[in-house]
C-alpha cells in the first residue's frame, strides 16, 4: 500500500493549512454528537468534520472523495474527548497518500476507537464527573455555586486540550500511541487514586441517614446509632454502599433498577422506624 | 404557579442541556448546573441546587458509557425543582418523589431521539450518492431536532398538565400517607450511595482500596470536628454576649486537594516504573450496568 502511493501523492497532494485545522476543531467540538444514532452512533458525525478538507483534498465530484466519503460514514464510537487524535492522524494519512490510504484510515479508525474510548471514559467520563462533581454537588447541597463554577472552569481547560489535540496528531502522525500510551496509563491510573479517595469521602459526608431503631438487649434498650458512632461515625452509610456494590455485581442488575431498589428500601426502613435523614 | 415564560425558559434550558452539554460544554449536561439553573429560573436556586447537587450525586457513576442510555437526571431535576418552588415542596421529597421516576421515565424518550437520528444517518447515505455535500451538512445537524424536542416536549407537558397531579401527590404525602412522604425524604437522603457504588464499580478498586479507606476515615474525623465545632460555636454565641466565633462546615475543596497531593505521589513513584505492567491490568473490570 505504501509503495503504491507514491504516485497517488504527486496527483492529490494538497497541504493541508492552519484554517483547515481550526475548522475541523469547530466542527468536532461544537457538533461531533448532534448525529448519534443507534445504528452507526458518532459515523455521521466523523464525516460531517472531516468533509470540508476532504472536498479540498480530493475535489467536488470525484470518484475518490465519494468512496472517500462512504468510508468515514461507517461506523464510530469513541470518547468525544480524545476523538480529535483519531481525526488528526487520519487527516495526516489522508492528505499524504489520498484514497489509495483507504485500508490504512480503516484500521486506524477501528483500531483506535476502542483504547481511547477506554482511556476518555476513565478520565472524563468517571474520574472528572466524580472530583468535580463532587465539589460542586457537595457545595450545591448547602446553596453554594462555587463548586459548579470550578467545574466550568475545568471544562475550558478540556475545550483548550481538545482544541489542542488535533493539530498535535496531525504533527505527530501515527507514532503518537506509541509515545502516548504509557504516559496516559500512568495518568489514568493516578487519576484513578484521586477518584477513589473522593468516593470514600463522599460515602463519609454526603449519605446524610442514621439509625433510630433502639434494640433492646437483655431488657435494656440501646441506642444503636450512639453505640455505633463510638466505633467509627459513618458506618450506617459505609454498610449502605458495601450492600449496594455488592448488588450491582448481581446478574442482570442495571443502575436504574438499583436505584428503585434503594429507594423502596430506604422508604419501607424509614416506615418500620429503623432509619431516619440525620 | 409556573409562569408560560418560566415554561418555556426551562424547556429551553433542557434542551441546552443535551445540546451543547454533549458537545462543547460538559457541565451544561450535569443535573448540579441543571438544576442550579432551573432554581434561577424559579427564583429560588438554593432549591435548584439542592435537587440538582442531590442528582449530581445520586448518578455519579452513570456517565454515558458507549452511548448507553442512563436516566435523565437532568431534565428529572429541572422538573422537580419548578414543582418543589412552584407548589413549597420539600425538596428532598421532591427528589424522591418527582426528580428520580421522571428521570428514570425519561430514558424511554432519550432512546427514542437517538432513534430518530437513525433516519438523518440513512438520508446522508443517500446524499453521499447524490454527492450532494450541503445536503449531508444539513441532514446531520438536523440531529439537534430529535435531541432537543426529546428533552424540551417533555418539560413542556409535564409543567403545563402536571401541576394539579403534583399537588394532590402532595396533599396525600402530607396528610394519609405521611409515613411515605417521610420515607421518600429519606430516601432522597439515601439514594447517592448508590452512585457512589456505581463509581466503585468502574474505578479500579481491588488495587487502591487503601485510598477509599482513607478518604472515608479523613471525612469522617474532620466532618465531626468540624460539624461539631460549629454547632457549638453557634450555642455560645446564643449564650455569650460578644462572641464572634464564626465557624464553617467542611470545605470540600480542602479534603480533595488532600486527594490531589496522593494521586500526584503515586504518579510521581510510577511513572519512572516501566507503565506495561499498567496496561495489562486495564480493562478487566467491564460490568456492564
Amino acid at each position: 500500500m505504501t509503495t503504491m502511493s507514491s504516485n497517488e501523492k504527486s496527483t492529490t497532494r494538497y497541504a493541508v493549512t492552519k484554517a483547515d485545522i481550526n475548522q475541523i476543531n469547530r466542527r468536532s467540538i461544537f457538533g461531533f454528537q448532534l448525529g448519534w444514532n443507534y445504528e452507526r452512533m458518532q459515523g455521521s458525525g466523523y464525516l460531517f468534520i472531516m468533509l470540508p478538507v476532504m472536498r479540498r483534498i480530493y475535489g467536488d465530484h470525484t470518484p475518490e472523495l465519494k468512496r472517500m466519503m462512504q468510508t468515514e460514514n461507517q461506523f464510530f464510537n469513541t470518547s468525544n474527548f480524545l476523538n480529535n487524535l483519531v481525526i488528526g492522524i487520519d487527516l495526516a494519512v489522508q492528505e499524504e497518500e489520498g484514497a489509495a490510504a483507504e485500508d490504512t484510515i480503516i484500521g486506524i479508525k477501528t483500531g483506535l476507537m476502542g483504547p481511547f474510548a477506554s482511556v476518555g471514559d476513565a478520565i472524563f467520563g468517571s474520574i472528572v464527573p466524580t472530583i468535580f462533581g463532587a465539589l460542586a454537588a457537595s457545595m450545591a447541597v448547602t446553596g453554594n455555586p462555587l463548586g459548579i463554577i470550578l467545574w466550568t472552569i475545568e471544562c475550558v481547560v478540556t475545550f483548550a486540550l481538545r482544541w489542542w489535540e488535533t493539530g498535535f496528531a496531525y504533527k505527530t502522525g501515527s507514532n503518537l500511541i506509541s509515545t502516548m500510551h504509557d504516559k496516559l496509563n500512568a495518568i489514568t491510573a493516578s487519576a484513578s487514586v484521586l477518584g477513589i479517595f473522593m468516593v470514600g469521602s463522599l460515602v463519609a459526608s454526603n449519605i446524610g441517614v442514621v439509625f433510630t431503631v433502639n434494640p433492646s438487649v437483655a431488657g435494656a434498650s440501646i441506642n444503636l446509632q450512639n453505640t455505633l458512632n463510638t466505633v467509627l461515625p459513618g458506618l450506617l452509610p459505609a454498610g449502605i454502599v458495601a450492600l449496594i456494590y455488592w448488588g450491582l455485581g448481581r446478574r442482570g442488575m442495571t443502575s436504574t433498577k438499583m436505584i428503585f431498589i434503594t429507594l423502596v428500601a430506604a422508604v419501607a426502613l424509614s416506615a418500620l422506624g429503623i432509619i431516619a435523614k440525620g | 404557579m409556573i409562569g408560560a415564560l418560566q415554561i418555556l425558559l426551562l424547556s429551553l434550558v433542557a434542551a441546552f442541556t443535551v445540546v451543547c452539554g454533549q458537545n462543547w460544554w460538559q457541565t451544561a449536561n450535569q443535573p448540579v448546573f441543571v438544576g442550579l439553573a432551573a432554581g434561577v429560573i424559579m427564583g429560588d436556586p438554593a432549591t435548584g441546587m439542592f435537587i440538582g447537587g442531590s442528582m449530581q450525586l445520586t448518578v455519579l457513576g452513570i456517565g454515558t458509557f458507549g452511548g448507553s442510555s442512563h436516566i435523565d437526571a437532568n431534565t428529572g431535576s429541572i422538573i422537580a425543582t419548578a414543582f418543589s418552588v412552584a407548589l413549597g415542596m420539600d425538596p428532598s421529597q421532591a427528589l424522591a418523589a418527582i426528580a428520580v421516576p421522571v428521570a428514570a421515565i425519561l430514558t424511554v424518550v432519550d432512546v427514542l431521539g437517538r432513534f430518530c437520528n437513525t433516519f438523518f444517518q440513512h438520508r446522508i447515505d443517500t446524499m453521499i450518492e447524490r454527492e450532494d455535500y450541503a445536503g449531508i451538512e444539513r441532514n446531520f445537524l438536523y440531529g439537534i431536532i430529535p435531541w432537543a424536542l426529546s428533552r424540551a416536549l417533555p418539560t413542556v407537558l409535564a409543567l403545563a398538565f402536571g401541576q394539579g397531579v403534583v399537588q394532590s401527590l402532595m396533599d396525600i404525602l402530607n396528610g394519609p400517607l405521611a409515613w411515605l412522604g417521610t420515607g421518600l425524604g429519606v430516601a432522597g437522603a439515601v439514594l447517592p450511595a448508590v452512585g457512589f457504588a456505581i463509581l466503585l464499580r468502574y474505578l479500579p478498586v481491588r488495587e487502591n482500596w487503601h485510598y477509599l479507606v482513607f478518604g472515608f476515615v479523613v471525612t469522617i474525623f474532620f466532618n465531626y470536628l468540624f460539624t461539631n465545632v460549629k454547632s457549638m460555636g453557634t450555642a455560645v454565641a446564643g449564650a455569650v454576649e460578644g462572641f464572634s466565633g464564626n465557624f464553617i462546615g467542611l470545605p470540600m475543596l480542602g479534603i480533595a486537594l488532600v486527594g490531589l497531593f496522593l494521586a500526584v505521589s503515586h504518579y510521581k513513584t510510577t511513572s519512572g516504573r516501566t507503565a506495561s505492567q499498567d496496561a495489562a491490568q486495564e480493562g478487566d473490570d467491564d460490568d456492564e450496568l
